[in-house]
């Protein structure tokens, strides 16, 4: 009984700075989903953008550079790694996954380049929470808002952007890029632009939560790409992917609930370093899921990823 | 109008298992014919197609589509000119994707796409009234994804998203080989009445020889990479199936001569 009280106790203590937390990483679930699900382009880029959105947006910081201006360069940076991935996958006719592990490897010399160091503090420098009105800075509340509208923002022009005539086109490259070649959409362009926009939303995470946690570290990454998955598999489970909508608010809601799980394990006293290999198999599991169920049903459909 | 001037394309050059699948090769359609390409297996009716809407790069020779030079264009390019039906109903659609949404595809095909919503109230039931031509129901479906759809329903989609729009040129690729014979002949029928009712200049390949008697102003025939024998006019009117089959074997007989 005990137990369970000083779990819940601690739990829900944790429940405002987790949220705020899963609400910056929501953008890495992201730029984890748009290339895996609107391009079938599996990217790992996202393990390198994120700590180089951190990287560049604390170099900025240090450097006195006002918050805002600091993410939108980080952004732009992230963009740029996506790009190269994508870039390398077309041109070289590289496995995309290939493509995404050399790029992510790559990233870290530059990160370290970057900062000059393997971490770099900018405690105290202003940060776009700040200007959260009526809340007192630094505190999670201000950060659930500040990153909240980011997201809600990101999610409105998404979902605006996956309905128009473009949008569709570049979903059309993941469906079936022979069939959207036939149809006159240029695949190197969609497949760039695709990707790049994933890293640079991977690079805003990294950024928000450099300006979160008041320091930049370019180990930061490590991991993220599993947790950005998993994340993503849960809010899939929850909210779907049958429509644009749903594939949107996948990575939003994955991540929220994602979060919390991660947060109720540890209140509940299993160690840190077994969360790794928690979230390993609970991905696994997700993936597993539709072959395991083979024997009901319709044969569910193979995930299809481009190579 | 398309002309094929003098295209050649070889494969494995200067390899033990070299294949030239383009002879030099030349063909003219003209605007509003309806060409029907025959041949055996491996005598270049697919490498031409290919070539026709870049897929394959030519090593020499010209495609000329109304009178401009295309060889340089890539695929995405020349699909503002011409539209494709292949043989494999997966092939020409995007199966994850609605019926409407493929249907938007196609459509933008020669347009510009802008940053405007793509699936408004008008092109739906645009949509609705040209599917309904089918008379599959497909027209009641347009927010069904592909995938559920049947092979010859897929292939209708196709035909109907390929010919919307009007193409300079359409290619079809054996579009009801993997039909069985009452959806091909709906399909076919289908095309026939579009080609006929918008003029459209078409370079049709298949297997069925009823079809090459049936259907179609002019029977090219393919051998080894280069026009072997083209039927049109009065001939083409009054030729039967047991004729074009026995070009076949008078081609055969000639190889095992040869050899």
């Amino acid at each position: 009984m005990d137990f369970l009280q000083n779990t819940l106790a601690s739990f829900v203590s944790l429940v405002p700075v987790t949220l705020a937390q899963s609400l910056i990483l929501a953008f890495v679930v992201l730029g984890i989903m748009i290339p895996f699900r609107m391009l079938s382009f599996p990217d790992l880029t996202s393990e390198g953008a994120f700590p180089l959105g951190g990287c560049v947006c604390g170099v900025l910081m240090a450097a006195g550079l006002s918050p805002l201006p600091a993410i939108l360069i980080a952004l732009l940076a992230g963009f740029v790694a996506g790009c190269c991935t994508a870039f390398i996958h077309l041109r070289f006719r590289i496995h995309t996954l290939l493509a995404g592990i050399l790029m992510m490897t790559m990233l870290y010399s530059i990160n370290l380049r970057i900062m000059g160091r393997s971490n770099l503090s900018v405690f105290g420098s202003a940060t776009v929470f700040d200007w959260v009105p009526g809340l007192q800075p630094g505190f999670p509340a201000s950060k659930i808002v500040m990153a909240g509208a980011f997201g809600l923002i990101v999610f409105a022009l998404l979902l605006h952007f996956f309905r128009t005539e473009k949008g569709t086109a570049v979903r059309a490259v993941g469906a079936n890029p022979d069939m959207a070649e036939a149809q006159g959409i240029n695949v190197w362009l969609a497949t760039i632009g695709g990707v790049g926009l994933a890293g640079a939303f991977s690079a805003a995470g990294g950024a928000l939560m450099v300006q979160s946690q008041g320091f930049a570290d370019v180990n930061m990454g490590l991991g993220i790409l599993i947790n950005g998955l998993a994340a993503l598999m849960i809010g899939e489970a929850i909210v779907g992917k049958q429509s644009v909508l749903r594939q949107l608010a996948a990575p939003f809601v994955g991540a929220i609930v994602y979060y919390q799980l991660v947060s109720f394990c540890l209140a509940a006293g299993m160690p840190p370093p077994d969360l790794k290999l928690a979230t390993g198999l609970f991905v696994l599991a997700m993936l597993a899921l539709p072959s395991l169920k083979r024997s009901r049903g319709p044969a569910p459909a193979r995930e299809t990823v481009r190579e | 109008m398309l002309e094929i001037q003098s295209a050649r394309k070889v494969f494995y050059k200067g390899q033990a298992d070299e294949k030239t699948a383009l002879n030099d090769l030349n063909l003219r359609l003209e605007t509003g014919e309806f060409g029907v390409v025959i041949g055996s297996n491996g005598a270049g009716k697919s490498s031409m197609l290919n070539a026709i809407s870049g897929a394959l790069v030519l090593d020499s020779g010209k495609i000329v589509i109304n009178g401009d030079d295309v060889t340089g264009m890539p695929v995405h390019k020349r699909a503002m000119r011409l539209a494709r039906v292949f043989q494999d109903p997966m092939k020409g659609t995007a199966a994850s994707m609605t019926v409407a949404e493929n249907m938007l595809l196609a459509e933008l095909r020669a347009n510009r796409r802008t940053l405007r919503r793509g699936l408004n109230p008008a092109r739906l039931a645009a949509y609705k009234e040209r599917l309904s031509l089918l008379g599959l129901g497909l027209e009641n479906r347009l927010d069904t994804r592909v995938e559920l759809l049947s092979g010859g329903q897929r292939q209708s989609l196709s035909l109907i998203m390929a010919v919307g729009g009007s193409p300079e040129l359409l290619l079809l690729d054996e579009h009801t080989a993997a039909l069985d014979p009452r959806t091909a002949d709906i399909v076919m029928q289908a095309t026939i009445r579009a080609v006929e009712a918008l003029k459209l200049t078409t370079l049709m390949v298949t297997h069925n020889m009823q079809h090459a008697v049936d259907f179609g102003h002019r029977v090219i025939m393919l051998d080894a990479g280069r026009v072997r024998l083209e039927i049109a006019g009065a001939e083409k009117t009054s030729i039967t199936v047991p004729d074009l089959i026995g070009h076949f074997s008078v081609k055969t007989d000639r190889m095992f001569l040869a050899s």
